[in-house]
């Protein structure tokens, strides 16, 4: 494209250009005849009694012949273009001048074209060109679209349906793309191939999460029911089930870290459904009456500013209901006595987002990059019951849904996590 | 109420039994798909509860068997397997609930218990505690005929489940994973059930002191009826 607008600009240079050429070497050829002439018929043909000798068209005089008995003694030979006064009218020439010494005399020689004549024929010939020009770009569209339509139309169907349309687990039999092209064909199966590749790979996974899942929670839930029957037998005094109890509550932790382990393995192997739709609303409101009691007990006032119709679609509620009441808990637990929750959705530069800003300790610069690691834990939440996995679950439940999360944080002050809705999760008006 | 257990992990069974027996439930049980074919084909059951992680069965086809030759009887299914798909493949098979182990004992005869109360649409769930009625059918209290406002669903969740599990102590982990069960979140000793039993006992004294509510000491609570 860039070559044949910059050809465009420089046509009439070009064209002026060989014009140019074409008429100085027509101006040559002229001189070459003169000369010959001189030489075989004499001088005298042209010049008798020293007087010069001129010779033009005579009506619209577009050149014109000179030679004249030279008063300087110079050797001449230029082609410029000048001005001359013939007859009365000052006419613009391309001139040839030439210098030639016969006897002892020297002579000069002009030849002329006008300016004007080079100039009619350097616009037709522009034209031409340029008409030229546009019908080879014209073709070369035409021919391109004739080769991506038809020739390359198979890749096309294999981009849409073997790349893009991929969604795991497929569950559609493999189908051959269309084409009599050799290297389409190969491009295609290899495509399958590696998908079914990777699609055994996701299933071996799956069965991993799910083997590991029934082997470590058949144990706990064993032991979990033995607990409990000893604890609900009245034959087992106070003291004993006092030490049952903390038995229980490190069950339970064992209990939570494997169940959210698994999530996350779950949600990473992509085996839950985005079929839901939300309001944002309702699903803060949900979050806030499950999680009113916690902010009861720090005497945490929590704000809740949404617009009323903002609905996301074609993502999994229990998900998003746990990301947010992550986020919302961890606002909690971080939280000083008598601080604040602003829960805020806003539309800024056409993407939705969702900031929870809470008045809490805030997280180190140092430790920000590192929160959402799993396992990860930092001084300060170590006075608090947690076992470092609810940031990796609000991450891995962002990522499966193609949520951005930014954190801005301040010790001291408190931190800011914006989640980033994708165009894609957005209700469309309709 | 007969209940048929279907579990191949012998520890895990033998608990359920013990459990479901001290509720005065009666027990059958089996630790392999094909005993169970033939019990579900030969015998009838109040209560159905299928492992779906069977050696040599396939649960939900047990589940189909279940529902042809047992089609009164309710079907609980209970699994350690992490598939999301299988908990849909097993409601929309028929079964009536479905539990992911581990699950605590309590959860159990709470489900079975809830279900029971929906099939046969038990009207008279109306339970006298003291001066105070609850009312399980309308999740409501009142205190002699005035009702009583401002109860939460959580709250009303708390006395609902310690009063099916009555003169028992209940752990605050048991309360707990009862009325948060479903949330994966980062905390494993959260200690909000002393906050909502505050606010429960807050709200009854306002009309007379809930007696029958007891704390009992480093253990937990329990609600005490005498009949």
């Amino acid at each position: 494209m860039v070559i044949v607008v910059l050809f465009v600009l420089l046509l009439p240079v070009l064209i002026k250009d060989i014009n140019r050429k074409y008429t100085d070497n027509w101006l040559h050829r002229q001189k070459d005849k003169v000369l010959q002439t001189v030489r075989s018929q004499g001088i005298e043909k042209y010049i008798q009694n020293g007087e010069g000798f001129g010779s033009y068209n005579a009506l619209l005089k577009e050149e014109y012949v000179s030679m004249d008995v030279d008063s300087v003694d110079r050797s001449l030979d230029t082609i410029v273009n000048e001005r001359r006064l013939v007859e009365g009218d000052t006419i613009q020439y391309r001139i040839l001048s030439h210098n030639f010494r016969i006897g002892n005399k020297n002579y000069l020689l002009e030849i002329g074209k006008s300016i004007d004549t080079i100039n009619e024929t350097t616009a037709p010939l522009q034209n031409i060109a340029f008409e030229i020009l546009l019908g080879m770009v014209l073709l070369t569209i035409l021919a391109d679209q004739f080769y991506s339509t038809y020739v390359l139309r198979p890749l096309g169907r294999i981009i849409r349906t073997k790349l893009i349309g991929q969604k795991f687990p497929s569950r559609t039999p493999y189908r051959k793309v269309l084409t009599s092209t050799t290297d389409f064909a190969y491009l295609d199966i290899s495509i399958y191939k590696m998908m079914q590749t990777i699609e055994n790979t996701f299933q071996k996974e799956r069965e991993f999460i799910s083997n590991a899942s029934h082997e470590l929670m058949t144990p706990i839930s064993i032991m979990q029911s033995k607990i409990e029957n000893m604890f609900g037998r009245d034959d087992i005094n106070d003291e004993v089930k006092e030490r049952l109890l903390e038995f229980q509550r490190i069950l339970n932790r064992l209990k939570s870290i494997t169940k959210t382990l698994l999530l996350i393995s779950q949600i990473e192997n992509e085996q839950f459904l985005k079929e839901d739709h939300v309001k944002v609303a309702d699903l803060l409101q949900e979050v806030y009456d499950e999680i009113s009691i916690r902010l009861q007990e720090k005497n945490i006032n929590c704000e809740i500013d949404v617009p009323a119709d903002w609905e996301l679609e074609q993502v999994n509620k229990f998900l998003l209901f746990n990301l947010v009441f992550n986020l919302v808990n961890n606002a909690i637990k971080y939280n000083k006595e008598n601080g604040s929750i602003w829960i805020v959705g806003a539309k800024v530069d056409k993407h939705y987002i969702l900031s929870i800003t809470d008045t809490g300790i805030g997280i180190d610069a140092v430790q920000l990059p590192h929160i959402f690691n799993r396992f990860k834990k930092f001084s300060k939440s170590l006075q608090q019951d947690s076992f470092g996995l609810g940031l990796p679950i609000v991450r891995s439940i962002a990522d499966f849904h193609r949520i951005q999360i930014e954190v801005e944080s301040e010790v001291g002050l408190g931190s800011t996590f914006r989640l980033i809705f994708p165009d894609e999760a957005l209700k469309k008006e309709k | 109420m007969n209940v048929l257990i279907v579990e191949d992990e012998r520890a895990l069974t033998t608990e359920m039994e013990l459990f479901l027996q001290s509720n005065n439930y009666l027990c059958e049980t089996c630790y392999n798909g094909a005993t169970a074919s033939e019990k579900i084909a030969t015998n009838l059951y109040d209560f159905i509860l299928i492992d779906l992680g069977l050696p040599d069965y396939e649960g939900l086809d047990l589940l189909k068997e279940a529902k042809k030759h047992n089609p009164e009887a309710t079907c609980i299914i209970l699994t350690a397997r992490a598939a999301v798909d299988d908990r849909i493949k097993g409601l929309d098979l028929g079964a009536d609930d479905y539990l992911s182990k581990p699950f605590s004992l309590l959860e159990l005869q709470s489900r079975m218990q809830a279900i029971t109360r929906r099939k046969y649409g038990l009207k008279n769930a109306i339970v006298a505690l003291g001066n105070f009625n609850i009312d399980l059918t309308n999740r409501s209290i009142s205190f002699k005929d005035i009702p009583i406002n401002g109860i939460t669903k959580k709250e009303f969740d708390l006395i609902a489940y310690m009063l099916l599990h009555k003169n028992r102590t209940l752990t605050r982990s048991q309360l707990s994973e009862h009325i948060w069960g479903s949330l994966v979140n980062d905390d494993y000793d959260s200690n909000y059930i002393d906050a909502h039993i505050k606010n429960i006992r807050k709200k009854l004294n306002a009309f007379d002191t809930p007696d029958w509510l007891e704390t009992v000491r480093g253990l937990g609570y329990r609600i005490n009826i005498n009949s």
